[in-house]
Formats: C-alpha cells, sequence, structure tokens
C-alpha cells in the first residue's frame, strides 16, 4: 500500500552512496597522509639525534664532568643537576598541586567564587610561555639574593609543573562517583577521611599520571632555567649556588664551535629525549594498571 | 492480650512528624507523616520524583552534604530529632546505614571495605576485626564466596556480590536502621532474590526502609508499604492491605498500572 | 474505576476479554434456569432438552476463562482490583457452572413428574423459581456492572429462598404422608427444589464475591438464612 511496499526492489543501490563512499575514501586517505606525516617527522627527530648522539654517548660523559673544550668534559654534573632541579620542584609541585586540586574537585563547586577564581588562574598558569615564569622566579628569587641557585631553578620548575598536577588531580577525583563520596559519608566516615582513604585512593591513577605527565613537561624546560639555576661548568649540588643542568647545557654546547660540545649537546639531546620517553611509557603503564 | 498490648505500644524505629523537605527553592516532601515500625520492613513505592529517595536521604542527612538543601519538622530517632543542629552526623549515620542503588564497593580489599566503617566507629584488635568481617560476610551469604580472596579488590566482584558487600559494610558498624536505596535495580533476578531473602533475615535485628521502583519486590519483602505522589504521602498501610486493597483511588490506579 | 484504564493496551484488552467471557457464561447459565423453570411450569419437554444441552458449552466456557485468568496472574502480576476481580472471576466460574449443572437437573426431573396428581400444586415451586431466577439475575447484572450495592441485595435476599425452601420442603413431606402414591413425583420436586436452593447459594456466593472484588472487604462470613439446620442437613447429604 504505502510507498515502502510498492518499492520495486529494496536491495536497488541508492545513486548518493557512492558519492559518499568517494567521499569517506577521500578522507581516510587525507587522515592517513596526516599521521603518515606526523610519524615520518617524529621518526626524523629521533634518528637525526641517535645518529648524532650515539656516537657523542660514552661512559666517559655519562660519569665526567663538564670541562673545557678539548678537555674531554662529560654531562655527568649537568645529568644530576637536572635530577635533583626536577625533583626538588616536583617535590614543591606535588604537594600543592594535590591540595589544590584536592579543594578544587571537593569543596570548590562551580559556584564557589573562590574555587572558579583559582581554577582559572592554574589554567591560565599551565598556557604562560615558560620563559615569563623564569624571569618572575629571576626577580623574586635571584634579584634580591644576588646569585643564581639551584633551589631558584627548581622553584621555577615547580610553577610550571603545579597547574598540570592540580588540572589532572581535580579532573581525576571529579571522575570518582558521588555515590562513592555518599557510601563513605553514609558509614559515618569524616569528609577528609572520604576524600584521602576513598577519592584519593580511587583517583590514584589518575593522579600519578598527572604527576607524571609534569614530570615529564617540565623535565625538558629550558627557558625558566636560563635565569634562575643559569647552569655551571664545575661539580656543583648546592642548591645555593648556580646549577648545571642538562637543557641548558644543550643550549650552551649546541651553539658552540667547538666539535667535542657540540657532540656532547646531541648526546644530551638524546638523554632528555630517553628519559621523556621513558616517562611516558611509565605512564601508559601505570594507566593501564590502574 | 499481648497482641492488644504490642497495638498499644507500637516499637516505632522512626517516627516522621511534619517533614517538608527543599531543593534550593522546590518543596519536594510535603507535611510528610509516617512511622517506620522496628523490626520491620518497609518500602517505599511512587512514581520517579515523588519524593521517596528524598525523604529516604533525609533519614541519614544525606541531604547534608549538598548546600541548598534543607529538612524542616521532626524526625524521632531514639528519642531525638535528627534534623536537629546539635546531631552527631557520624554517629547518626553509623547507627543508620544506607545502601545505594549501584554498588559501591571502595577502592580497596573486600576485607577493608568492611573494616573501613568498622574502623571510623571502634578500636577493635585485629582478632576481633577478623571475627567481624566474617560475622557479617557470614549473615550477608558471601562468606563461603570470599572467603578465600579476602584480601582481593572488592571490585573484582560480581554485582550481586558486590551489592551484597555493600550491605554487610553497612551492619558493620552495628546500625539499627538500614536504609536501601533501590538496592537490586542494577542486579539480575538472582541476586535480587539473594538480596530479598537477605532482607527477610536482617529484618529480626535491623529496622529496613527500602525505596524501589519494583512493585513486586515491594510486595515480597515488605511488611508496611507507604505510597508517595508529587512529594506527599498519599497512603501507608500493611503491604497486605495495599496490593489487594488500597484505600486510595491514586495508590489503586498506581499499582494496578493505570496511572496517566 | 471504569473509565480508568491500563497503561499496557493488551493487559486491558485481556481484562476485557474476561469480562465479556464471564457475562457470556452468566447469560447462557440464566438461560438454561430460565428454561428449566419453563420445562416445569409448562410441561415444555423441548425446553428441558435444550437447556441440558447447553451443559458442554458452559464448561468449556468455563476451561477458557479459568486459562485466561491463570495467563493474566501468570504474565500481568496482577494488583489490587485487578487483582480481586481476576481472582473472583476464577471462583464466579466455578459457581456459574454449578448453577448450570443444577439447571440441567432441574430439567431432567421436570420430565418425571408429568404424571403428577391433581392435588399437587407447584405454586410455591413457581414462586421459589421466580425468585431464585430474579436473584441470579440481579447476581450477573452485578457482575457486569461491577455494582457492589446490587450484590448486596441478592446476599439479602438469599434468606427468602431459603425459606421458600423450608416451607415447600413441608409442603412436599405432608403430600407423601397423605399418600404414599405421591412419593415418586415429590421426591422429584423435592430435589427440584434443593436444586433451586442451591442455585440461589450459587447466586449468593456470586454476588459476595462481586462485592469484594468491587469494595476489597468481605461480606459477614454468616449470611442471613432460614430454615431449618436439620432440613439443611437431610437433604445436603442426599443432594451431594
Amino acid at each position: 500500500m504505502s510507498d515502502i511496499t510498492s518499492k520495486p526492489d529494496g536491495w536497488a543501490p541508492n545513486p548518493r552512496a557512492a558519492r559518499r563512499r568517494r567521499f569517506d575514501m577521500l578522507a581516510t586517505l587525507f587522515g592517513m597522509a596526516a599521521s603518515g606525516i606526523l610519524v615520518l617527522v617524529l621518526a626524523s627527530i629521533l634518528w637525526t639525534l641517535l645518529s648524532n648522539g650515539l656516537a657523542g654517548l660514552s661512559v666517559a660523559a655519562l660519569v665526567k664532568p663538564m670541562g673545557a673544550p678539548g678537555s674531554g668534559g662529560g654531562l655527568a654534573n649537568a645529568i644530576i643537576g637536572s635530577l635533583i632541579q626536577t625533583c626538588i620542584g616536583l617535590l614543591i609541585a606535588t604537594p600543592l598541586g594535590l591540595g589544590c586540586g584536592i579543594y578544587l574537585a571537593e569543596y570548590g563547586s562551580k559556584l564557589n567564587r573562590f574555587a572558579s577564581c583559582v581554577r582559572f588562574i592554574s589554567d591560565v598558569l599551565m598556557s604562560v610561555p615558560s620563559i615569563l615564569v623564569g624571569l618572575f622566579v629571576y626577580q623574586v628569587l635571584v634579584a634580591p639574593f644576588g646569585h643564581f641557585s639551584g633551589l631558584a631553578g627548581s622553584v621555577a620548575l615547580a610553577i610550571l609543573a603545579v597547574p598540570i598536577i592540580v588540572r589532572t588531580t581535580e579532573d581525576m577525583l571529579r571522575l570518582v562517583p558521588v555515590a562513592m563520596r555518599e557510601a563513605g559519608a553514609a558509614l559515618g566516615a569524616p569528609r577528609w577521611r572520604v576524600t584521602v582513604f576513598l577519592c584519593l585512593r580511587a583517583a590514584k591513577t589518575g593522579v600519578t599520571t598527572g604527576i607524571l605527565l609534569a614530570l615529564a613537561r617540565v623535565s625538558g624546560e629550558t627557558a625558566p632555567l636560563l635565569f634562575t639555576s643559569l647552569g655551571n661548568q664545575n661539580w656543583s649540588l648546592s642548591l645555593d649556588k648556580p646549577m648545571a643542568s642538562l637543557p641548558v647545557t644543550i643550549y650552551q654546547y649546541a651553539g658552540a664551535s667547538y666539535d667535542d660540545w657540540v657532540q656532547l649537546a646531541w648526546a644530551g639531546a638524546l638523554l632528555v629525549t630517553l628519559g621523556v620517553l621513558a616517562i611516558n611509557i611509565a605512564v601508559r603503564i601505570s594507566a593501564r594498571r590502574g | 492480650m499481648t497482641d492488644t498490648q504490642q497495638q498499644a505500644a507500637p516499637q516505632n524505629a522512626l517516627t516522621v512528624r511534619n517533614l517538608n523537605f527543599f531543593y534550593g527553592q522546590h518543596h519536594a516532601l510535603h507535611d510528610v507523616n509516617i512511622d517506620f515500625p522496628a523490626r520491620k520492613v518497609t518500602a517505599m513505592i511512587g512514581p520517579s520524583g515523588c519524593g521517596k529517595s528524598t525523604l529516604l536521604r533525609v533519614f541519614n542527612r544525606m541531604y547534608d552534604l549538598y548546600p541548598g538543601q534543607r529538612a524542616e519538622g521532626d524526625v524521632t530517632f531514639d528519642g531525638r530529632n535528627i534534623l536537629e543542629n546539635g546531631i552527631d552526623l557520624n554517629i547518626m549515620r553509623a547507627r543508620i546505614g544506607m545502601v545505594f542503588q549501584k554498588p559501591t564497593p571502595f577502592p580497596m580489599s573486600i576485607y577493608d571495605n568492611i573494616a573501613f566503617g568498622v574502623r571510623l566507629h571502634e578500636r577493635l584488635t585485629r582478632a576481633q576485626m577478623d571475627e567481624r568481617v566474617q560475622d557479617v560476610l557470614t549473615r550477608v551469604a558471601l562468606w563461603g564466596e570470599v572467603r578465600d580472596r579476602l584480601h582481593a579488590p572488592a571490585s573484582g566482584l560480581s554485582g550481586g556480590q558486590q551489592q551484597r558487600l555493600c550491605i554487610a559494610r553497612s551492619i558493620a558498624t552495628r546500625p539499627e536502621v538500614l536504609l536501601l536505596d533501590e538496592p537490586t535495580s542494577a542486579l539480575d533476578p538472582i541476586s535480587t532474590a539473594r538480596i530479598e531473602e537477605l532482607l527477610d533475615e536482617l529484618k529480626e535485628e535491623f529496622t529496613i526502609v527500602i525505596v524501589t521502583h519494583n512493585m513486586q519486590q515491594a510486595a515480597r519483602c515488605a511488611d508496611q508499604v507507604a505510597f508517595f505522589y508529587m512529594g506527599r504521602l498519599v497512603e501507608v498501610d500493611t503491604a497486605d492491605r495495599i496490593f489487594t486493597n488500597p484505600r486510595q483511588q491514586q495508590t489503586q490506579d498506581y499499582i494496578t498500572g493505570r496511572f496517566g | 474505576m471504569v473509565d480508568r484504564s491500563h497503561i499496557v493496551k493488551s493487559y486491558e484488552q485481556e481484562l476485557g476479554q474476561l469480562r465479556s467471557m464471564v457475562s457470556q457464561m452468566g447469560g447462557i447459565v440464566e438461560n438454561q434456569v430460565a428454561l428449566a423453570l419453563s420445562a416445569i411450569a409448562d410441561q415444555n419437554e423441548e425446553a428441558a432438552s435444550s437447556a441440558t444441552q447447553q451443559d458442554p458449552e458452559v464448561d468449556a466456557l468455563e476451561r477458557d476463562v479459568e486459562a485466561l485468568a491463570i495467563r493474566l496472574l501468570a504474565l500481568r502480576s496482577p494488583m489490587a482490583s485487578d487483582l480481586r476481580e481476576i481472582v473472583a472471576t476464577l471462583k464466579i466460574t466455578g459457581d456459574l457452572e454449578r448453577i448450570g449443572d443444577y439447571a440441567s437437573s432441574i430439567a431432567r426431573r421436570s420430565l418425571r413428574i408429568r404424571s403428577t396428581s391433581e392435588q399437587i400444586t407447584l405454586t410455591g415451586l413457581r414462586s421459589m423459581g421466580r425468585l431464585v431466577q430474579d436473584n441470579l439475575r440481579r447476581s450477573i447484572d452485578a457482575i457486569t456492572q461491577q455494582d457492589s450495592s446490587r450484590a448486596m441485595e441478592v446476599w439479602h435476599s438469599d434468606r427468602a429462598v431459603d425459606e421458600y425452601y423450608t416451607a415447600l420442603f413441608r409442603e412436599l413431606v405432608t403430600y407423601m404422608m397423605e399418600d404414599p402414591r405421591n412419593i415418586r413425583p415429590c421426591t422429584e420436586l423435592l430435589f427440584i427444589a434443593k436444586n433451586l436452593e442451591r442455585i440461589g447459594d450459587h447466586a449468593t456466593n456470586i454476588a459476595e464475591r462481586v462485592f469484594y472484588a468491587v469494595t476489597g472487604e468481605n461480606l459477614p462470613a454468616v449470611r442471613p438464612r432460614g430454615g431449618i439446620a436439620s432440613t439443611e442437613n437431610l437433604t445436603d447429604s442426599t443432594d451431594r
């Protein structure tokens, strides 16, 4: 009776289908091409790094401190300096970021003006150019004391890490179902216990991932360290003194006209990249385990 | 003789008088008056948004977690109005437990799920805690299934097992009242039957208030049934009476499936 | 209640079907009783045979109603008024089926009293028949109209049926004592009277069930009764 039943052949080809198929094929091709280009770029970066860096990467480079051109110096003090500054930076950033993230997620409802303010500032901080952070710390922790210091470098890195930790902590805590909080409260648990023992525990993987991501982000930063820890040619573990770091060393050596320095810069770059890669793999593993 | 004496002084675990509830400007419960007899199962039924869950959440002041929600009136529990400001919410919530619609196992082991609530209120030795855990797991008929993996994460249990764990967790703090908010709506019929059987046993000891959308469930489990509609208590009576011969036309229409 | 319908239309249709089957059954049974009574009054052989011929139809309807009612109970989980109506219907069909049986029994016996002597009058039996018929009609109306007040009327007038029966019993016993030749026809008449009384009882049962289905309340367990306990026992044992 109706059009549908009187239709001669339900399987007849739809004239528009061919056009759709063509478009679909084009879109797929474009996507594949774009992905291919991206992979190529990444591969060539890695290739350049590996081919240039592996040559300079030797036991000597890893255990000897920096030295004058041609003196056979290594990167040891820069590696240690980087580790120290990132670790201290994270030690400062993690409690701050966690605390702030917890506050925003658990107490900072959308109606809370102060919380909205904090959230906005944290988001802005995340996109502030890192050199500005370096300048700021220079003004606050370097200029007044009259000298560069490893501590100032750590603080600069911490400032960069905090917003990332805040954002992931808040997001992960918000993913914890309301029912979990209510179930905790229904047993007579005070709010802080619910937050720490239930919510944070449930969000553990996500929060850890956030901290690792922050670590990956700051471990390659150069700009904020230029005006803060400055870099140091000599062994120095003192936080009070200028401190060497891999990114700054790369920056200094890569532009130099001594071949062995350039070689070391490539080796340093390879080390930083491997480090970031390792952290990213760690993030993946921890995310999967959660 | 004893029958009439009991009727003369009914033991009510919860007595609600002139209760009004507001979600901000929205008046969600209107002048509710209802008694919950001790060691009986009372089911609250009604269409979505009728206020039954709201009422349940008044009994342990769950609404306190959310700004803008407030209750006015009297809810008497053990001689005190639990809506008063001076009430210690944490103690009150240990005495009036709650189980939710979706099973909410805590992100920890089966053992710790139960110990979590107990540790909030009691100092027990390791042996006492072990005993308590075994006791409540046995009562929810879960002991046999989990005795070998007490320290495995609770998230590994099936939905029905998780819900029984949540009930075990609630009764582990030795409450007097157990509130259940659609506890079986996410479970399959077999798990549902297990929970219903469990309720039947638990009512020997606890006063049970259950919110359910499943009328058959209310008919099967409840001694007393309360029908809510548009924020008002329409009728409360024995389950027998409500399901064979309700007094109110609205109740009749709802339970026979004639609601417009 | 009548103007409110179920959200699930097929449920409503099935309930409607159940009601119409019961009223159909009621109609047939009512007709059977009418035919049986006219068989006595007019010695109408044709009426008598057509009354008995309707038995299988009633039995078949009873089975159908039962099947549908069980289906509804199993699949629809009826509650409150629906539950009461379905359960009452199950029992009412049983009552109707019995009434049908009694009607055909009366019809069969009516053929055997043709040779009644002049002196036996059937006036009392006719009045009792009219009253029972009236009660049955009212209880069937109560079913179809879901009318509890009509059911109440039937319940109250069952007493009169019992009184008629007691009077008739005495009258027939007197005839038998007067003349032994009356014993045969009078025994038949006694059974007919007993059957009528039973029909009245079942009509009252139906009324009670309708009253329960409609109001949810039970009529008092003890119904108003006329008659004598001793005669009750005597005739009950012979009839069953």
